[in-house]
């Protein structure tokens, strides 16, 4: 396990994929924060909640390691790698397993830099724009640790769902379109089914960003869920599917 | 697990079948691509498997190595299911396409990946490099590598675990004539140590000077299970023949039991016989013959005459 663990790890470290990912988040967090913390009056960057909605922007990470985990099994079946894969990895369950913790592990990664930037680049200006930093340390903690560990799951919900699709651009796209359209439709309709949803549970892990969310500790376990039921279908196709 | 008899004990004891496939089926939907097929692989021998595109090779081998899953039947390596195996990797190495590789990843990486899977020493990665000849491209992304060095680097993934058996689908396809004859000494030089081959091709004369053994399929079903001097043996083929008394020898050939023909410039040519029999039959009587050649029929009409139309 600990060598498959190794193995997936250089795959990520390999290819120029990840780095781009990591670049394309860097860029867009350093764009949003700095617009956002510059150009913004500073009546809507005054309270504890208005701080928290700046710096929980590094949340953004949470869809680059979904990327990053998803191409942990669509760029195999894109490439054919698979193949070998399977071949020295026979065993589906634990190489789901495997994949399942080195996407955590990249999550983990991609929310640290992603979190790490917002953050300090957010309250950096707050100084500079000599406005006082008023959230509580409590508060900063469930922001900084919500959104590294909701990034993290992310890389594994990304994972499950190439394992799902297979296809790359069907994986891609389906993340999008959901976390982008279906989820903010869903939630903007009908909230009260919309915060049980994976991109909103995650958000509720980094506080009340948003009053209708669900508490912290209930966002993290139903985030938790998703990755499983998620891990669960996508095993159940991995281990049925043949390999061409 | 009911198939440990004729185990390839590692230690050489109570050899029998490398490989085994027991009735395998494979269908998708409407289509029957592998159609109860049996056949034996002995250790030590390099075993071609033939026929056509589309006859169900690379299914076959898919099913054989645990990639797709048998509609019914069952196929064993060394006793047992492919995914039975303990680290199969060790054992086994197998290269199904030539493009199965990252284009933006550097061979030597490719293969660690692989290597440290099963727990093999990054030292190992170069070892097999080394042995195919790629050490100088180790470095290079995929993508700038050669269809021969492409080739060259599945044979590499599948040497890493120094394996015992080899399995390879069509691995002459893109080769340049130089790259075949390094893969035929190499197979060779393998399977020189007791170790087995097998190795698909849908052209026999690509595989023709290195295996021992054919086995022939169409449409999914076994056409032929021989070794590869018994195929060469069925070789007929038809002779053609100059003589001043041309007539003389149509009439005692025909005696004989040949069926003749005239070709138009003037050649006698009898079917279905060898050289050195109708020879036989002119020097008996008494005919001077001005020329004696064998024509057609090469193994290659052979495998395609097998393997044309139904096989039923």
């Amino acid at each position: 396990m600990i060598n498959q663990l190794r193995a997936e790890l250089l795959k990520i470290r390999s290819t120029r994929t990840t780095i781009g990912l990591l670049l394309g988040l860097v860029a867009l967090a350093l764009l949003f924060t700095i617009l956002t913390s510059t150009l913004s009056p500073e009546t809507q960057l005054l309270t504890a909640q208005d701080q928290l909605s700046l710096l929980s922007f590094g949340s953004i990470a949470g869809v680059f390691a979904a990327l990053a985990g998803i191409m942990l099994f669509t760029s195999e079946y894109r490439f054919g790698t698979i193949r070998p894969t399977f071949l020295f990895n026979p065993s589906r369950n634990r190489l789901m397993v495997t994949k399942l913790v080195a996407g955590a592990l990249s999550g983990l990664v991609f929310g640290v830099i992603g979190e790490g930037l917002v953050f300090s680049i957010g309250v950096t200006f707050l100084k500079i724009r000599g406005i006082s930093f008023v959230m509580t340390g409590a508060n900063v903690t469930q922001l900084l640790v919500g959104a590294v560990v909701g990034t993290a799951l992310w890389g594994v919900i990304g994972v499950a769902i190439g394992a799902i699709f297979s296809n790359q651009v069907g994986a891609v796209i389906s993340l999008l379109a959901w976390g982008f359209v279906v989820e903010n439709l869903v939630f903007g309709f009908l909230p009260k089914i919309g915060r049980f949803l994976p991109v909103h549970a995650a958000d509720a892990m980094m506080g009340r960003i948003e009053p209708r969310l669900l508490a912290g500790d209930v966002g993290s376990v139903v985030v938790v869920a998703w990755c499983a039921a998620l891990a669960g279908v996508g095993v159940a196709l991995l281990t049925r599917r043949d390999v061409n | 697990m009911g198939y440990t008899h004729h185990v390839l004990d590692r230690e050489g004891v109570n050899m029998t079948y490398v490989v085994q496939s027991d009735s395998l089926s494979k269908r998708y939907g409407d289509v029957l691509a592998v159609d109860d097929l049996s056949f034996n692989i002995e250790a030590g021998t390099i075993t071609g498997f033939l026929g056509p595109n589309g006859a169900g090779k690379s299914t076959t081998l898919r099913m054989l190595l645990g990639l797709a899953r048998p509609t019914s039947g069952h196929a064993t390596i060394f006793g047992q299911p492919y995914d039975h195996l303990e680290t199969p990797a060790l054992r086994v190495g197998a290269v199904l396409e030539a493009t199965d590789f990252h284009p933006g990843r550097s061979g030597q990486d490719h293969l660690r990946m692989l290597s440290r899977a099963v727990g093999l020493p990054d030292a190992r990665v170069d070892e097999v490099l080394s042995i195919v000849e790629l050490e100088g491209a180790a470095k290079r992304r995929v993508k700038g590598y050669s269809l021969g060095m492409r080739q060259r680097l599945g044979l590499a993934a599948a040497l890493l675990g120094n394996p015992d058996l080899l399995v390879l689908d069509e691995p002459a396809n893109g080769l340049d004539p130089e790259g075949v004859r390094w893969l035929r000494d190499f197979l060779r030089d393998f399977a020189s140590g007791g170790r087995t081959v097998l190795i698909s091709s849908h052209v026999l004369a690509e595989v023709a000077q290195t295996v021992d053994r054919v086995l022939i399929i169409n449409h999914g079903k076994l056409v032929t299970e021989s070794t590869l001097d018994g195929l060469t043996a069925r070789v007929s083929g038809v002779v053609r023949v100059r003589s001043p008394e041309i007539d003389r020898l149509d009439e005692a050939l025909v005696r004989e039991g040949f069926v003749t023909t005239r070709s138009n410039d003037h050649a006698l040519v009898v079917q279905g016989a060898t050289r050195e029999r109708v020879g036989d039959v002119a020097f008996s009587s008494g005919v001077p013959l001005h020329e004696l050649v064998t024509e057609g029929s090469s193994l290659e009409e052979i495998f395609l005459e097998l393997t044309s139309g139904s096989a039923s």
